[in-house]
């Protein structure tokens, strides 16, 4: 058996394994992106690569057998930067957005494109889910938010962008009015407590996420009636009181305590409280500087200062967010920091290193599409023009949310959370822009195939799909067709995909290491498994 | 559209190539012959009736160059974008015959569809620079001017029945009469490979034939190879029964009654009109001269021609100039055959394994391995047979030595194919020749064809118990297909992509089998080497590069041509002594040695010996032989660009790095040539041509960034001039502009030729060019006859 040593460590392995496999026996992970158990190496995406012998040039690993005393580099920063540098390349020729552009666009980054999908197909109870897992006042924000999601939306040029902001007042409202609105499961309870100062959005929204988390809150807030702002700045006639208390009610429905009249430096100290709780989240809007200055907390000329990745002031355990760091109008980003300081402060309850969650993580996103490249996503969508309510406090109808709806394209990747190359670029800080400034692969969408759906420009022309589909025995398969820089995979002598993936469609997208080939959402799958 | 399809075709080609996949090329190859373009109904009734799936159709027909899916015009217009025609301005050919023809741009085929125009990486006609293919016509030495002519020509019907077929009337006529074997006093050799019938030099063989007749002159008129003359062809050398040889260069078909007057006695001729022709022949005659009568007067018209000889050994091209490419009686009387039959004699393959090892040969493709290591390694390999192949892909632009030496000496190349399977106990051989090269393809088919009608192919060769066949299969277009893996799979009716060696050939190539690849001048070199002994052969060179090396030289040259140096000769005795300098007292820039994966050696390292280890160290290559000299005109970013260009277009795309990192590399070149580049594309630029070059799959991937790297570490005041907009050389077209200056005497002329109408006619007044308009081709400038056209 030959003996090898990658990094510095030994290892047996079995004749004719690869290099790959001998670090995977050592549990040293080198990322892949062709390569597929059961299937041939294709050694084509390079990213597996590593260095033998202290040689010049590098090998990939998923292909090359070890030699017995081959000694290998694999976590070297020369190593490192080879692999970088092939994720980099291979995204400049990756044309596709990892989320949809309304996503990029709400600071909340609701998944607008599954909230869509349900209110289609009438499923309202999942669509108020979807919703709630990241806007805790949904049907408050849908009469005030200025809807920074819809500007860059797809639809924008052909009819108008989707009325996103409507939608989800729609979906909210609805369950409003049901006997049982939805109020989200709570995570068990971990024994752990917070008080969150000020009832405005921010505060409301870490209130909300802290006790998905399990956690026990109080929130303290100086006025009678907790919604800050939203309560006291803006008329009732564009924010009906009973749907901001509907709203609020599912905060207390869920746990939350309110204790209205007190106020932080008057009826309640911050050191009463940094006694009382596991930790305190500071989100009374605009802040008297001075105030706080004298209760020991950093300020700056705006407001609270904090360290940015963790939400966390100079106190151990106080954090702030909202309007008392940065005054700010758009209570769409104070309730996206509310949910951000809840989840840094759900880990410092656990006692782990504080990271701001990272809602998007690593991200490509394309530029501005004409109609024409959007064609194959208008297949599906309906054809007409913005549905604008009547009356926007009231907002849309059943059937006009319902035809909104169907005007989504759907335009975010179909395999989000399963990109290897996402993951890869993510884990390797892969820079998407450096090879900026030159031609990549055509944007499209296929859609001719049941239940699979092909981005031809999202395409690494591994090759993994060619091979299941010969192996397997489709009648006509697939190939790849021109070589070089143009080499792309289609169905042979111009068929269509359909024709060509009769057994083996799931297969093949699941195999596929991006979005290129993906699986359409909510359709069945009916082939020979 | 539509096309009945004629299915009997289809299937009488079945039934000649075969079921399987490895028939599919060859198939394409003939439906595409048929149809000038492989209609999608033949392609699906092939798929019926063959083994063959769509998938490997739709994948191998859009693979090679060779094949096209759209329905082209009645004639095939090639233009060769090779280094030298590159360098010689092949583009503003290219331009000109566009325009000629009235092709839109985006379009290949004229409004009529009576021509199609496609560009080719390399013909392999480089001294003929810049060259066009019009079918099976070659035109050489265009200009944008006489571009259009040539097509005209062609309409015309001018030009005729290409040359290659004369081949065809040579080998009916000496079935026929043995042409030669009776007495003669004495013989008129005509090279009839490529580049001379490129000028016609099949029309100078017939004249002489009918002349010889006419005349009664018992002299014998013999089709020969390469003489390596290669600009100036036609080349003809006339040997007297006295032993004197005197060579003509660029005779026309008009003239060789004068060269047979000269040289031979016809019984009715005056000493007066021999003493006039001979007066003006003289300018076309050149050395080596052995004639003492015309020595003197050769030596006075250009002495660089003089002495060139002495300086090359002829080893893979020895008798070059004097066989007849496919006489195989001739071949034997000369040598040939003597080494196969001494290893076959010896009984002892091992023996001639060591004899290539102590030799020192080394792989003359590109690589430089060992050869004499390769042949043991297939030799030691276990497998159900074994499988030689002779890669005659010839990709690299500005490289014509694998093909003139197939063109010259077939049978050479057949006899050391047979002492390598021999050695390495193979029992059939495959020769893999680029589709490009038709001459050369039906040169050796018919060497192939004759020595298996003479016993020296078959079962029991010559009584040794030796047996092996061999045959040819035609690349279609894929330069990648040189990389030997790739050429497997090609042979395989493949995709020409590599894969990943180890396993390398020799365990495991053709169908599975152990493989011996060798490129053809190492395998011309064998015959020899056996012949003589490894001592004869290594007793020629440099410490770690024995014996010879055959040269393409072209470019900035005086004298391209072919050429065959021993190893350890330095550059600047190439082009100087061999190639008579640079021409129009330009200045030597820099040579360009290995092609795409290789490097430009700049004038000041010229005294470079030709040594494998030594180019290395300089960041060069030895490559396949490929010499292009540049003068002070061209720009070095501008070559470098073109090289991406080229390895860009050839890339399988495969591998992330060549795939997308050479194009990533081409934007930037192209940007620096553009003068938009920023000093974070330069060191971009360096930094991804190391990693290209460290992490790419192949060869060509690995030694594609050669051509940059070695121009940033040569001439970086070239691409730093670049980023400040500026072209040195004058030559790339965002940077320059043209003008008028005060030496316009208001003639029309460039008016007149200008194809944009840039140039408004002022008759008698100074010119003025619209800058907006131009688009820079430079005729204004060639046409001018007062040097009245700046470029800035």
């Amino acid at each position: 058996m030959p003996r090898v040593t990658i990094d510095n460590q030994a290892v047996e392995v079995p004749e004719g394994a690869t290099i790959l496999d001998a670090a995977k026996q050592l549990g040293i992970e080198i990322p892949t992106l062709c390569h597929l158990d059961g299937c041939r190496p294709n050694a084509s995406c390079m990213v597996c690569v590593v260095r033998i012998n202290g040689r010049a040039d590098l090998s990939p690993s998923c292909a090359t057998p070890v030699v017995d005393g081959m000694v290998i580099e694999s976590e070297t920063e020369a190593v490192h930067e080879a692999r970088r540098t092939a994720l980099e390349l291979l995204l400049s020729d990756h044309s596709g957005d990892c989320l949809a552009p309304c996503v990029n666009g709400c600071p909340a980054h609701m998944d607008i494109s599954s909230m869509n999908r349900l209110i289609a197909a009438d499923d309202l109870r999942g669509a108020i889910e979807v919703v709630k897992a990241d806007i805790p006042l949904p049907a408050t924000l849908g009469r005030i938010c200025p809807a920074p999601c819809e500007p860059s939306c797809r639809r924008a040029a052909v009819g108008g962008s989707v009325a996103i902001c409507k939608l989800k007042q729609y979906v909210a409202d609805q369950d409003l009015e049901t006997d049982a609105a939805y109020v989200p499961t709570c995570e068990p309870h971990c024994g752990k407590s917070v008080a969150v100062v000020g009832a405005g959005p921010s505060g409301l929204s870490a209130a909300y996420f802290l006790l998905r988390a399990g956690v026990d809150v109080d929130v303290f807030d100086r006025n009678t009636l907790p919604g800050g702002a939203l309560r006291y700045e803006i008329p009732p006639e564009r924010l009906p009181r009973d749907v901001l208390n509907g709203e609020i009610d599912v905060i207390r429905r869920m746990g939350a305590r309110f204790h209205a009249d007190e106020a932080l430096g008057a009826e309640i100290s911050l050191e009463q409280l940094q006694l009382a709780y596991d930790a305190v989240v500071i989100a009374t809007g605009g802040v008297d500087t001075d105030l706080l200055g004298h209760m020991g907390l950093e300020t700056t000329r705006q407001g609270l200062r904090i360290n940015p990745e963790s939400f966390g002031t100079n106190l151990e355990g106080v954090f702030a967010a909202g309007g008392a760091v940065r005054p700010s109008k758009l209570a769409i980003r104070s309730i996206a920091e509310g949910k951000a300081v809840a989840g840094c402060v759900v880990q410092y309850l656990e006692g782990k290193d504080i990271q701001r969650p990272d809602e998007v993580g690593f991200n490509v996103r394309l530029g501005k599409l004409t109609a024409e490249q959007l064609t194959g996503w208008f297949e599906s969508a309906s054809r007409e023009a913005r549905h604008e309510p009547e009356n926007p406090v009231q907002g849309l109808d059943a059937e006009a949310a319902r035809e909104e709806a169907m005007r989504c394209l759907h335009c975010e990747c179909g395999a989000q959370e399963d990109c290897r190359l996402r993951e890869q670029a993510a884990k390797y800080q892969a820079n998407p822009k450096r090879f900026s400034g030159g031609i990549g692969r055509p944007v499209s969408l296929r859609v001719e195939h049941p239940f699979v759906l092909y981005e031809p420009g999202k395409c690494i022309a591994c090759g993994l799909c060619v091979q299941i589909a010969e192996r397997d025995r489709e009648a006509l398969g697939l190939t790849f067709v021109g070589r070089g820089f143009n080499v792309h995979i289609d169905a042979p002598s111009g068929a269509r995909l359909d024709e060509a993936l009769r057994v083996k469609a799931q297969e093949c997208a699941e195999a596929c290491p991006t979005g290129a080939l993906s699986l359409r959402a909510g359709v069945a799958i009916s082939e020979p498994r | 559209m539509s096309v009945a399809i004629d299915a009997k075709f289809v299937d009488e080609l079945v039934t000649q190539h075969g079921h399987g996949p490895e028939a599919l090329i060859p198939v394409l190859q003939a439906i595409q012959d048929r149809y000038h373009y492989l209609p999608a109904e033949v392609l699906t009734h092939l798929s019926d009736v063959t083994a063959i799936t769509p998938a490997a159709i739709t994948g191998v027909s859009t693979f090679y160059q060779q094949f096209r899916h759209r329905p082209a015009g009645e004639h095939r217009i090639r233009v060769c974008h090779g280094t030298a025609c590159h360098v010689k301005g092949s583009q503003q050919v290219e331009d000109a015959i566009r325009r000629h023809l009235n092709i839109a741009d985006d379009e290949d085929t004229d409004p009529s569809m009576k021509f199609t125009v496609e560009r080719v990486a390399c013909v392999g006609c480089c001294s003929l620079a810049p060259v066009v293919q019009v079918d099976d016509a070659t035109y050489g030495h265009l200009t944008y001017r006489e571009a259009p002519a040539a097509v005209d020509d062609f309409v015309g019907g001018h030009h005729g029945e290409h040359g290659i077929h004369i081949d065809d009337a040579i080998h009916a006529e000496a079935e026929l009469a043995a042409n030669g074997k009776t007495p003669h006093v004495g013989e008129v050799h005509v090279s009839l490979d490529t580049c001379c019938l490129t000028s016609r030099a099949d029309r100078v063989y017939r004249a002489l034939r009918q002349s010889t007749k006419k005349l009664h002159l018992p002299v014998r008129v013999k089709r020969v190879g390469c003489m390596g003359l290669c600009q100036h062809g036609p080349t003809v050398a006339v040997t007297t029964g006295e032993g004197q040889r005197a060579t003509y260069v660029g005779l026309g078909d008009e003239s060789v009654d004068e060269v047979l007057w000269r040289h031979f006695q016809p019984r009715n001729l005056t000493q007066r009109v021999r003493r006039t022709a001979a007066h003006w022949l003289d300018r076309l005659l050149i050395g080596p001269v052995e004639d003492p009568l015309h020595a003197a007067s050769a030596a006075r018209r250009d002495p660089i021609t003089v002495g060139i000889e002495p300086r090359q050994v002829r080893i893979a091209s020895e008798h070059y100039g004097r066989l007849d490419p496919l006489d195989l009686d001739e071949y034997i009387a000369s040598g040939g055959f003597e080494g196969l039959r001494k290893a076959l004699e010896s009984n002892d393959s091992e023996a001639v394994i060591t004899t290539v090892e102590q030799s020192g040969l080394r792989g003359r493709g590109g690589g430089g391995f060992p050869s004499g290591i390769k042949w043991r390694r297939v030799h030691e390999a276990s497998g159900d047979r074994k499988y030689v192949i002779c890669n005659g892909d010839e990709g690299d632009p500005g490289a014509f030595m694998d093909r003139t030496l197939a063109e010259s000496f077939p049978y050479r190349v057949l006899e050391g194919m047979m002492i390598a399977a021999y050695a390495v106990g193979a029992d059939e051989g495959v020769f893999y020749v680029r589709h490009e090269y038709p001459l050369a393809v039906r040169r050796l088919r018919r060497a192939i064809e004759t020595c298996e009608n003479a016993g020296w192919l078959g079962d029991n060769i010559q009584g040794s118990g030796f047996s092996f066949k061999s045959r040819l299969v035609e690349g279609a277009g894929a330069f990648i297909c040189g990389e030997e893996t790739a050429l497997i799979a090609s042979i395989e009716g493949q995709r020409g992509v590599p894969r990943l060696r180890p396993p390398y050939p020799a365990q495991s190539g053709l169908w599975g089998q152990p493989t011996l690849v060798n490129n053809v001048e190492t395998l011309a070199n064998v015959p020899w080497i056996v012949r003589h002994g490894a001592e004869a052969y290594s007793a020629i060179g440099t410490e770690t590069s024995k014996g010879t090396k055959v040269f393409a030289l072209a470019g900035k040259v005086r004298r391209s041509g072919l050429i065959e140096i021993p190893l350890g000769m330095t550059l600047r005795q190439i082009v100087d002594e061999l190639g008579g300098g640079v021409p129009g007292g330009k200045a030597l820039k820099a040579v360009q040695i290995g092609g795409p994966s290789g490097g430009c050696i700049p004038a000041t390292l010229a005294d470079t010996p030709v040594d494998y280890e030594a180019l290395k160290q300089i960041g060069a290559i030895m490559g396949s032989g490929g010499l292009i000299v540049l003068d002070e005109d061209d720009c070095m970013v501008d070559i470098a660009r073109y090289f991406l260009q080229f390895t860009q277009t050839e890339s399988c795309g495969k591998c992330t790095f060549c795939r997308i990192g050479t194009r990533r590399m081409l934007e930037i070149l192209t940007r620096l040539c553009e003068g938009k580049a920023s000093r974070r594309d330069l060191d971009e630029l360096e930094t991804l041509a190391r990693q290209v070059a460290a992490a790419s799959i192949c060869g060509l991937g690995r030694t594609a960034p050669n051509p940059v790297l070695t121009t940033l570490k040569y001439f970086r005041h070239e691409y730093e001039a670049h980023l400040q907009g500026r072209c040195p050389s004058g030559k790339c077209q965002s940077l320059i502009k043209y003008e008028v200056n005060d030496r316009c005497i208001g003639c029309t002329l460039c008016a007149q030729h200008c194809p944009t109408d840039a140039i408004g006619m002022t008759p008698l007044f100074r010119h003025v060019i619209d800058d907006a308009t131009c688009i820079r081709c430079d005729v204004c400038r060639q046409v001018c006859p007062a040097e009245a056209i700046s470029v800035h």
